[in-house]
């Protein structure tokens, strides 16, 4: 569905992120509702971006509403903007998988051990331990994008917390 | 008595390794069914009688005599 959207130009482009993404990675990780950051369209002469164009879209092949959220085969999904340049670069550097014939696009594993520690929630922390205990994230990587980003020191921070 | 945690802590990791590496289609549907029980448990623990909040908010008492004075 999502795809479709995109090829019918509703978004420029998608990535599935938060714990549906790093179920992709690692155990599955519960959750309640599917995030989906999106690249919005601009109304010509406007610098608003809003969400409508998607909920449209969606209303109109069936997908109800529930509060904020639009439900796609029973699973609530949010669709957020790329609000930080963090989230913007992890969008443009997404991967496509493969979901039983299905493409899919995924945030890379360092963006979203990034994107959590930048978020910096307890949960976010676990996640990012999570990964590093997997073996599934190149730390260099994740250093290299935290220091673009300006995280060095909530990257410092968390390794005196959790890794020394 | 002391209980060695080692064997218990490397079965559980043994255990999400094995979960980590199966085919990504079977973890979304172990997703579904982990939504499933997350939410059968959140309806279960709000159906009891509604918990004292902790911190409450009262009207300050107009007889109550100021801590601040003029």
């Amino acid at each position: 569905m999502i795809n479709g959207m995109q090829a019918a130009g509703v978004i420029e482009r998608y990535a599935i992120g938060g714990a549906v993404a790093a179920t992709f990675y690692l155990e599955p990780v519960a959750t309640l509702d599917v995030d989906v950051f999106v690249e919005f369209h601009t109304e010509p002469g406007s610098q608003m971006i809003s969400p409508e164009p998607i909920f449209r879209y969606l209303r109109d092949r069936g997908c109800p509403m529930e509060g904020e959220h639009i439900v796609i085969a029973g699973w609530p999904i949010q669709f957020l903007p790329a609000g930080s340049a963090l989230v913007q670069e992890a969008l443009a550097k997404a991967v496509e998988k493969d979901v039983e014939g299905t493409s899919a696009r995924v945030f890379t594993a360092e963006d979203l051990a990034a994107i959590a520690l930048e978020t910096g929630r307890a949960k976010d922390k676990a996640r990012v331990l999570q990964f590093i205990e997997a073996d599934v994230i190149d730390l260099d990587r994740l250093q290299e994008i935290l220091t673009r980003h300006g995280l060095a020191g909530a990257w410092e921070q968390f390794e005196r917390q959790f890794l020394k | 008595m002391k209980l060695d945690l080692t064997p218990i802590l490397e079965s559980k990791r043994t255990f999400r390794r094995r979960a980590a590496a199966r085919p990504i289609a079977e973890k979304l549907r172990m997703l579904d069914a982990l939504r499933e029980r997350t939410l059968a448990i959140r309806r279960a623990s709000n159906s009891g009688p509604a918990k004292k909040p902790v911190v409450r908010e009262t009207r300050p008492d107009p007889n109550h005599e100021s801590l601040i004075t003029e």
